[in-house]
């Protein structure tokens, strides 16, 4: 597809010009940290971040979001649909990380049975613009352990990449082409493409830190009940906050709330590092400790996500490893499992 | 497209008080929207989310057979938040009903073999939409033997009791209801279920064991069946977990590379075999 060459300085403005007709989530500052919000009018968005302090997943999987609403009525509640639609959107600047996070998403949100509207519609309305690591911004970046790289169109429309002297625009899908009147009309040359090809191979090199992810599903299969899992979880202190950062963890409850006679059915972010995730009425737990809960933690992203849908369900981001309030680090869980 | 998560709207038409304590009750649901029964066309095995707005959501077997036209029922004991909301309900009163969800006994698999049904307890109410299945004129045929075994820790506790007299006047069907310890007017048969399971000793040949109950008698009755010589692959059972989704997407009910709503809740011993042990 079509490639195109623009100012290094026009992102923001090509940013807030979207904004006047689509819903544009865009990296802004506050406060200390860097996340994604709705872009609003005189705000000024940051491309010069490293990464966003929370994972764009709260995108297409808000936090909380409403399922249906009802009212009291002297026979009982009754409900009304909340329609399901999203705006127009564009998603503008995450790192290829945050993006391949959506592929990964997809496949448990949109399978061919029991398709979660809710996330489908947020996801086919939106466009996906990354913003390439043209210098991965943490130590703890592990992208290329996990099927990523940091030069990377996976999972979106449109890559931008810093070559120098200029941004490189690659239109990836159609969808990302139908935004190409945003981006000017300066046709990128075949020297773009190498020196894009160039920087991607250097921005490979700098991830220095690795780990054996691919290589710890099949110990997964024959260990679970290894004493290994007796030994990792001790200073954990199920604050879910690793849950909470990942891009592809999913986990949701879902909660009623009665305000009068007006009730709304919600769905907000759970975690299965809470005991409670798994706790029946019975007062039976399966998951009695939080060395099963661990497990399921660790087993999920390497070895069941791998069973059902033939792909690891980490991207290498390093949030857990910088939220972590103990150091509970999972490349090292990772590579401890490697040696059983 | 259907939305999933968004119930189906049902008015409570009959509460039936299934047991002495009364904290066991079967609700008869119908739905508000006539064409909605088409759409909740489920199989024996299956269950639903029964909706309670204002209170949330509880995961319950389907009791009643598809057979049975015109209404779903559900046998629901008071315990939770939700279940106890529904115990409070009054005929008339409107809910919401999702699903159906999961799969389902193997209706395809038992076709042709002689069936052992064996149920503890409040566990039975999968197993009774199971039988009535089979034993509609229809299906009766396609089915071998029928062999029921049933027990309740004392006569107050069975459920379905009009139900277990009219299965007990037909030919077709070996029922055998037990009771761990009777009471003054109890003529039945006492003793546990695995204990009656060895009395009744139905046969390995061409059957396929269906076994429901609490964690102990389940515990005690396995090595009844093997030493019938039945195979894991011949005996089947239903899980139970906590649940919200009920479509595979939340989390909550997954054990190892499978989601218990939506890849069970009925497994093969085999196949549990294969799972991890953690549910």
């Amino acid at each position: 597809m079509e490639k195109r060459l623009i100012k290094k300085d026009a992102l923001a403005g090509i940013a807030k010009k979207m904004a006047d007709k689509f819903l544009v989530w865009a990296p802004v500052k506050k406060e200390d940290n860097v996340l994604f919000e709705p872009l609003q009018k005189n705000a000024e968005p940051n491309f010069a971040y490293l990464n966003s302090k929370n994972a764009p997943k709260n995108v297409f999987f808000p936090h909380t979001e409403t399922m249906m609403k009802y009212t009291r009525t002297p026979k009982g509640m009754v409900f009304s649909t909340e329609e399901n639609k999203a705006a127009e959107s564009v998603l503008f600047g995450v790192r290829p990380c945050d993006a391949h996070s959506f592929v990964l998403l997809d496949k448990l949100f949109d399978q061919e049975k029991y398709k979660d509207g809710y996330y489908i519609t947020k996801r086919q309305n939106t466009t996906v613009i990354s913003l390439a690591c043209v210098k991965p911004p943490y130590a703890s970046c592990f992208c290329t352990s996990v099927d990523g790289e940091p030069v990377s169109s996976d999972g979106a429309d449109i890559l931008i990449t810093d070559i120098g002297s200029d941004c490189l625009v690659e239109f990836i899908t159609t969808k990302g082409e139908k935004l190409a009147s945003y981006f000017g009309d300066a046709k990128a040359d075949a020297a773009a493409d190498a020196k894009k090809n160039e920087i991607a191979a250097k921005a490979k090199e700098a991830i220095k830190s690795k780990i054996p992810a691919h290589e710890i599903k099949p110990i997964l299969d024959k260990n679970f009940d290894n004493p290994f899992w007796n030994t990792i979880y001790g200073k954990c202190l199920a604050c879910g906050t690793c849950t909470y950062m990942c891009p592809t963890c999913h986990c949701f409850d879902i909660s009623d709330e009665v305000k009068g006679s007006d009730g709304v059915r919600l769905r907000s972010w759970d975690s299965c590092m809470f005991p409670m995730f798994t706790k029946e009425t019975s007062g039976h737990n399966p998951r009695t400790s939080q060395k099963e809960r661990w497990r399921q933690r660790a087993m999920h992203k390497f070895k069941y996500y791998v069973d059902m849908f033939n792909c690891i369900a980490c991207v290498g981001c390093g949030r857990c490893v910088m939220s972590c309030p103990v150091n509970l680090d999972i490349r090292k869980v990772v590579e401890d499992i490697s040696k059983l | 497209m259907q939305n999933p998560y968004i119930p189906y709207p049902v008015v409570v038409d009959k509460i039936i008080t299934e047991v002495d304590t009364k904290d066991i009750k079967t609700f008869r649901f119908k739905f508000v929207n006539p064409e909605d029964e088409q759409k909740y066309a489920y199989i024996p095995g299956q269950f639903g989310e029964l909706s309670i707005f204002g209170k949330g959501e509880s995961p319950i077997g389907i009791a009643s057979s598809p057979t049975q036209k015109g209404y779903v029922e559900f046998t629901v004991q008071k315990a939770g938040v939700v279940t106890t909301a529904l115990h409070e309900m009054e005929e008339g009163t409107l809910m919401g009903i999702r699903g159906p969800l999961g799969n389902s006994w193997p209706l395809d698999f038992l076709a042709g073999k002689n069936i052992v049904i064996v149920g503890g307890g409040f566990a039975f109410t999968t197993l009774r939409s199971l039988i009535n299945y089979m034993l509609f004129e229809d299906n009766r045929k396609r089915f071998g033997n029928i062999t029921v075994i049933y027990g309740a820790r004392n006569p107050g506790l069975l459920l379905y009791k009009d139900e277990l007299v009219e299965w007990g006047k037909r030919t077709d069907i070996n029922l055998n209801v037990t009771v761990d310890k009777g009471d003054a007017t109890w003529k039945g048969r006492e003793g546990f279920v695995p204990t009656v399971c060895k009395e009744v000793a139905p046969s390995k040949e061409n059957a396929v064991a269906v076994i429901c109950g609490p964690p102990i008698m389940i515990r005690f009755t396995l090595p009844v069946f093997f030493d019938l010589g039945f195979s894991k692959e011949n005996i089947i059972t239903s899980l139970e977990m906590r649940m919200k989704c009920g479509i595979g997407k939340c989390g909550r009910c997954n054990v190892g590379s499978k989601y218990v709503c939506k890849d069970g809740p009925v497994f093969s011993l085999a196949e549990l075999d294969k799972l991890t042990p953690e549910y």
